[in-house]
């Protein structure tokens, strides 16, 4: 779905990803981990055309999307949902969803798409007429993902979607981020939080100085020495 | 020392409060004061007052979309009014449009007029945004604060505008002759009919705009890339086009402003600067940034602007708009309506 080819970008004059590889299967879920500043968050902005691609190639669905417009990578069906859980707070729930639907065409499907994020997130549909800034952490999370989902993408990547949050909340969406897999959808996640990222993906990948330094099964990352030594500091703290 | 004069919202509303009775209480001793002139002292107060909020509209729109102040939205007031007059002398000796409406003559062609300055106001502001300010962005800071290029392009852009418009239009003071019909009567008091469309057709394009930015899809998109242009190219909006489009209507509406003044003073290549000062006045004291603070705001002025030069001194006719933002920045720095949504912690 995703083919991400030796890809170099950065900021400004600082480069931050020296040659990144990386491959999303159709319908499943991989997890970039990293630790901070490493580049996950790079590889992301540049796949979603917020930063510009220097070299090498990033193809989603066959064809190759690197420095499109970022509206137009939006349109070809590959969202990202940012860190930070940047929504429009002077804005209600409902507003905020239906920006996410900004590419339909058709009112009908806006609705339909809404009632699908509803679904969802039940709790976002209790509080469809609050402005967004009276949110609590976790429903801006389910927020920005269902905001994410309205423009009928094949493929999202979340940014840090556990950030800040209480474990409950987390496995809470966890589970509906499998739940959009189970739907058809294909999911990048990127993640601090191994264990569960991990638990949650199907394949892993770990970043390190801006190139992909470990790949494999998830089940078998979970367990491999150089991810707990480069990653998690040689301490089982994290796990 | 001066910690302790920064006092909470409440403090500020008692002090400006106490401000505005001293101010009204000045006005009220005034040998002048009578119901009379106070009538006429507040419809020349609001109509002046809706130029100021239109113009101040655009700034602020202009200053949440593209995060820079147009220091030269003035001069596109100035151009709204010529382009009005422009279309005005080529309709005004037309026969056949007279025989058609022979009793709404006057009305029709003034719409023509105000609709001629928006639609080319609207165009130009997109022209010059694209041409002018857009290379700047690419160049760093893009449409931030940082972006100091485009402020200070916009100081150059106002001068070259008004000497553009002094090469095509020269700069003696041009009459706008609109036949709007006889003076009406509101209140006992006699009222020149450009007066009235002013407050008219002013509140009418600040309404359509709220509609236009609250209810329409085009208006939602409009809002986001005001908040946010990351997120708003994270959600397919097309923000370049968009920011292209704000710049645009801001442009529109201060070349209705024009047009809407032309018929009551006059038209000339140096308008603008002084309602660009004014406008800014008005941005600042509704609330910088704020859409109906801005109209707000520019009520604000033009009565305490009107007011002060009736019942004050009339010949320090210019100052009072300052003098009314330097008190609002000094003890109510939010303005108005200056107040932000803040995100829960």
């Amino acid at each position: 779905m995703l083919k991400i080819n030796q890809l170099i970008s950065g900021y400004g004059s600082v480069q931050i990803l020296n040659g990144a590889n990386m491959k999303v299967e159709k319908q499943s879920i991989v997890a970039l981990l990293g630790g901070n500043g490493t580049g996950k968050s790079t590889i992301l902005r540049a796949a979603s055309g917020l930063i510009r691609s220097w070299k090498g190639t990033i193809e989603f669905d066959g064809e190759q999307i690197q420095n499109l417009p970022a509206h137009e990578i939006v349109g070809r069906g590959l969202v990202q949902v940012t860190q930070g859980k940047d929504v429009f707070p002077a804005m209600s729930v409902t507003e905020n969803l239906k920006l996410g639907g900004f590419i339909l065409k058709s009112k009908q499907q806006l609705l339909d798409n809404l009632e699908k994020v509803y679904n969802y997130f039940p709790r976002l549909n209790e509080r469809k007429d609050q402005l967004a800034a009276t949110l609590s952490g976790g429903e801006l999370q389910m927020l920005c993902i269902g905001r994410g989902l309205m423009s009928n993408p094949k493929m999202i990547m979340l940014d840090e979607p556990s950030a800040a949050l209480a474990p409950q909340i987390v496995l809470d969406i966890f589970k509906n981020i499998n739940r959009i897999r189970q739907d058809g959808l294909t999911v990048l996640v990127v993640e601090q939080n191994v264990r569960m990222a991990l638990l949650l993906a199907d394949y892993g990948y770990v970043i390190k100085d801006g190139v992909i330094n470990v790949e494999g099964d998830s089940k078998k990352l979970m367990y491999d020495e150089s991810v707990k030594e480069s990653y998690l500091g040689g301490t089982k703290a994290n796990v | 020392m001066f910690n302790k004069l920064r006092i909470g919202k409440k403090g500020e509303n008692i002090i400006f409060g106490t401000f505005v009775l001293l101010y009204i209480g000045w006005c009220v001793n005034s040998p002048d004061m009578n119901i009379e002139s106070l009538k006429s002292v507040l419809t020349i107060g609001l109509s002046v007052g809706i130029i100021y909020g239109l113009v101040a509209l655009g700034i602020s729109l202009i200053y949440t979309g593209l995060d820079v102040v147009n220091f030269s939205h003035g001069e596109f007031f100035m151009i709204g009014a010529f382009a009005g007059l422009t279309m005005f002398n080529l309709l005004g000796n037309q026969d056949w449009i007279f025989n058609i409406f022979p009793d709404a003559y006057g009305w029709i062609i003034y719409v023509v007029c105000l609709f001629t300055a928006f639609v080319s106001m609207g165009l130009f502001g997109v022209f010059i945004e694209r041409v002018f300010l857009r290379p700047l962005t690419k160049k760093g800071g893009g449409y931030t604060v940082a972006g100091m290029g485009i402020i200070i392009c916009g100081f150059g852009l106002s001068v070259v505008l008004i000497n553009v418009a002094y090469l095509i239009w020269n700069p003696v003071a041009k009459p706008f002759p609109a036949e709007l019909g006889l003076p009406m009567e509101i209140g006992g008091l006699f009222l020149p009919i450009t007066y009235i469309w002013m407050i008219v057709v002013g509140l009418s394009v600040a309404a359509g705009l709220w509609f236009f930015l609250n209810k329409t899809k085009m208006g939602l998109g409009i809002r986001a890339v005001a908040y946010s242009k990351d997120v708003s190219n994270l959600v397919g909006i097309n923000v370049p086009l968009y920011i292209s489009i704000i710049f645009g209507i801001a442009c529109a509406i201060a070349g209705i402003g024009g047009t809407l003044v032309g018929p009551t003073y006059q038209v000339v290549v140096f308008m603008g600067y002084i309602i660009l000062m004014k406008a800014f006045a008005a941005a600042v004291v509704g609330g910088f940034g704020n859409l109906p603070g801005a109209i707000v705001g520019g009520f604000t002025v033009g009565i305490f602007e009107t007011a002060s030069s009736f019942y004050i001194s009339g010949s320090h006719k210019d100052l009072y708009a300052f003098l009314l933002m330097i008190v609002v920045l000094m003890i109510k720095p939010t303005g108005f309506f200056g107040v932000q949504v803040k995100m829960k912690a």
